[in-house]
């Protein structure tokens, strides 16, 4: 089957997650590795390696590597270690500085993780020091893989929930650490460990907090297959709906609440019209200058869409929002009368 | 190829009405040539755990300028070979072990440069090898691990189908063939990770992202099964959550209540044009976001006005810039 969208080779892949590839260095790294210049080559320790420079790609401009001379030596040892397949407490002090001073290294996380599992080294060790070290730094991503091979290694998730919560004081979107969260809760269990009271209080400080919501969204409906129900049991489905429309009430124009009460609809094939109501208190075409939200207002159209004769209606409702409350997207309202059978306006 | 970013700042140029913004195709062109001159900076070597992808980058943005020549091919070629380990995978730079996001630039790279007979000769079987190295990876659920320890995410299954489709050897360029993957697979994983919002994350469960939403699509779309998996009713709503990412200032954001960034422009429009829905977007307030983020002295491209100028928000700016039609640009390619 040939494929829809695959002429020309313009194609790009997102490298990074986030996906940005910033290396946010500051200052205070740059002192870090000048402190770092020689130690290694003055040290007894490392007097039987020789260090082992790039070798150069060729004559050309661009297959030359120029390093500053200060990373430049810790790299050489890291290069001559490798060569030889060492694994020594060296090493990992090695890569420990290395990983100090440039954590989006990934060769040098691999070689670390080798090490320490050839030397079965203590890895409640290595897990307190990757605390220390995911709390300065905290946009790295490699560090949560290792930290996920440490940990799976382990068997146990003792600590790693509370330790992720303190991530979150500091970074609450995260996605890394969110799905490093989400992994723990499938490979240990804890899909009822006050997980669901964890997503409570990620909401409660951040209403708008979008990665909350989602992980809410996981916790309540991700064991279907494994015969858990999730907003599929009308008492589930009722406490949830709850909660989106309290913290709707809170903040009423904020995407995540409305799209996590769409979804539960949508999941269990409820009749909109049993939210209309609710919806009417954001935004109504009785008073089409006190609308609340926009997200209430498109909320409205599809409920209003499903009545018998409403469509008229929805019409009225989809004008306000291309002309009024969200003209940015007009053209996906035009398209949304034109599903509906109505002309543009 | 430098990463480092700087030295200038997005800005829209003292005394200029927004009116007048215009790409300054010249300035973006002699910044990106002078990445590589950029040598002595610490950020170089800080980056090059990015170093092949920084140079894709950089010349897609030239290709996309119109300026396909402006760094040395047989240099680019020479480099991207030097990072060819045995067993078929590249590494970032020389000394870097092979991993699966960097064998895809290095792929990428070659189709661009239409660098494969130079391959063949240095490699025999060259292309085979890379494949192979590609196939290992792929594991028994259809996902695609980034290298030997096993990290599994949407990119790389993306970038899997993305490299072979590039070097001729995915399955169905091959029928008479045995498969070396399992399309399948990867593709019901990647329906999977589709979320209750529309959109698609890293992960089954994972949190909608636009980023995530580009390599999903592109997987289907590769497969041949984005209609039929999406359908119109899963066109509009992922469109409508695309679309909900554009902002008062005209950028787009990768999730909600996050800040815009030019490099979206590309995730989202890429996205969106995949699905025939790019025209949701304001596209005039989108150009001039876009434009408001460029240096119009020294040239390059911030995620946002004031910040500093980088290579991967120049060329994904271009890129948005460039699905929009904008005037003088190649036209790309959303998947
Ligand atoms: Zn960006």
């Amino acid at each position: 089957m040939p494929p829809l969208h695959h002429t020309s080779n313009f194609t790009f892949i997102p490298t990074i997650l986030s996906p940005h590839p910033k290396i946010p260095f500051q200052p205070s790294d740059k002192k870090e590795i000048q402190q770092a210049m020689s130690k290694y080559f003055e040290d007894p320790a490392w007097a039987d390696i020789t260090p082992l420079p790039l070798e150069d790609g060729g004559p050309n401009a661009l297959a030359q590597i120029a390093y500053s001379a200060e990373y430049d030596e810790l790299m050489q040892y890291l290069r001559a270690v490798m060569a030889a397949n060492e694994y020594s407490p060296r090493v990992l002090a090695l890569t420990e500085d290395l990983i100090e001073l440039n954590p989006a290294h990934y060769t040098v996380w691999l070689y670390r993780f080798q090490c320490l599992v050839a030397l079965q080294s203590d890895l409640q060790r290595e897990l307190a020091w990757l605390n220390e070290t995911a709390l300065v730094h905290l946009k790295n991503y490699q560090i949560w893989h290792h930290r996920n091979l440490i940990v799976d290694r382990l068997g146990s998730s003792e600590g790693e929930a509370r330790f992720v919560e303190r991530m979150f004081e500091r970074d609450a979107k995260n996605y890394h650490v969110w799905s490093y969260r989400q992994w723990l809760v499938t490979r240990f269990d804890l899909w009822e460990q006050g997980e669901l009271e964890f997503t409570e209080r990620m909401i409660e400080s951040d209403v708008r907090n979008n990665s909350a919501w989602n992980h809410r969204w996981f916790i309540v409906n991700g064991r279907e297959e494994q015969g858990v129900p999730g907003v599929s049991d009308p008492a589930i489905r009722a406490r949830e709906i709850q909660f989106a429309q309290e913290a709707i009430g809170k903040a009423p124009h904020n995407e995540s609440p409305w799209n996590y009460m769409r979804g539960i609809a949508r999941k269990s094939g409820m009749a909109l019209g049993h939210l209309r109501e609710f919806v009417e208190q954001y935004a109504s075409l009785a008073q089409p200058d006190k609308v609340r939200s926009s997200y209430a207002l498109d909320f409205l159209v599809d409920i209003l869409a499903e009545e018998k004769g409403g469509k008229e209606q929805a019409g009225e409702a989809l004008d306000l929002l291309a002309s009024k409350y969200d003209p940015i997207r007009k053209n996906y309202w035009e398209h949304k009368k034109d599903n509906l059978g109505l002309a543009a306006a | 190829m430098s990463l480092a970013a700087g030295p200038g700042r997005g800005r829209v140029a003292d005394g200029q009405l927004p009116d007048d913004l215009k790409l300054v195709v010249d300035k973006h062109v002699a910044y990106i040539k002078s990445l590589d001159t950029r040598r002595d900076e610490l950020e170089y070597h800080l980056t090059e755990h990015l170093r092949v992808s920084g140079i894709y980058w950089g010349l897609t943005a030239l290709h996309l300028l119109g300026q396909p020549d402006a760094l040395p091919r047989a240099g680019v070629l020479d480099f991207v070979f030097s990072c060819l380990h045995e067993n078929g995978g590249f590494g970032a730079a020389p000394g870097h072990d092979p991993h699966m996001l960097y064998t895809v630039s290095a792929v990428q790279i070659l189709a661009m440069l239409n660098g494969f007979e130079e391959l063949e000769t240095k490699v025999p079987d060259g292309k085979m090898k890379i494949a192979k190295f590609i196939s290992k990876l792929q594991q028994p659920d259809g996902t695609f691990a980034g290298d030997e320890w096993g990290e599994t995410d949407t990119r790389f299954l993306y970038g899997a189908f993305n490299a072979l489709s590039l070097l001729g050897l995915m399955p169905y360029q091959r029928p008479n063939d045995a498969p070396l993957i399992d399309v399948s697979a990867g593709t019901a994983h990647v329906k999977a990770c589709q979320n209750f919002d529309g959109g698609f994350g890293l992960s089954p469960g994972a949190e909608s992202h636009s980023g995530q939403v580009f390599t999903c699509l592109g997987i289907l779309a590769i497969a041949g099964e984005l209609d039929s998996h999406l359908g119109e009713e899963g066109k509009d709503r992922l469109g409508a959550w695309l679309s909900e990412r554009q902002l008062e200032s005209g950028g787009l954001n990768g999730r909600p209540e996050k800040l815009v960034d030019a490099c979206y422009s590309w995730w989202v429009g890429s996205s969106m044009t995949m699905i025939n829905r790019l025209h949701w977007l304001d596209q005039p307030r989108l150009t001039k976001f876009i434009l408001e983020c460029q240096d119009p002295d020294e040239g390059g491209i911030a995620d946002r006005p004031g910040d500093m100028v980088d290579v991967f928000h120049t060329v994904f700016g271009i890129a948005g810039l460039s699905l929009m039609g904008y005037d003088g640009l190649l036209e790309v390619d959303p998947a």
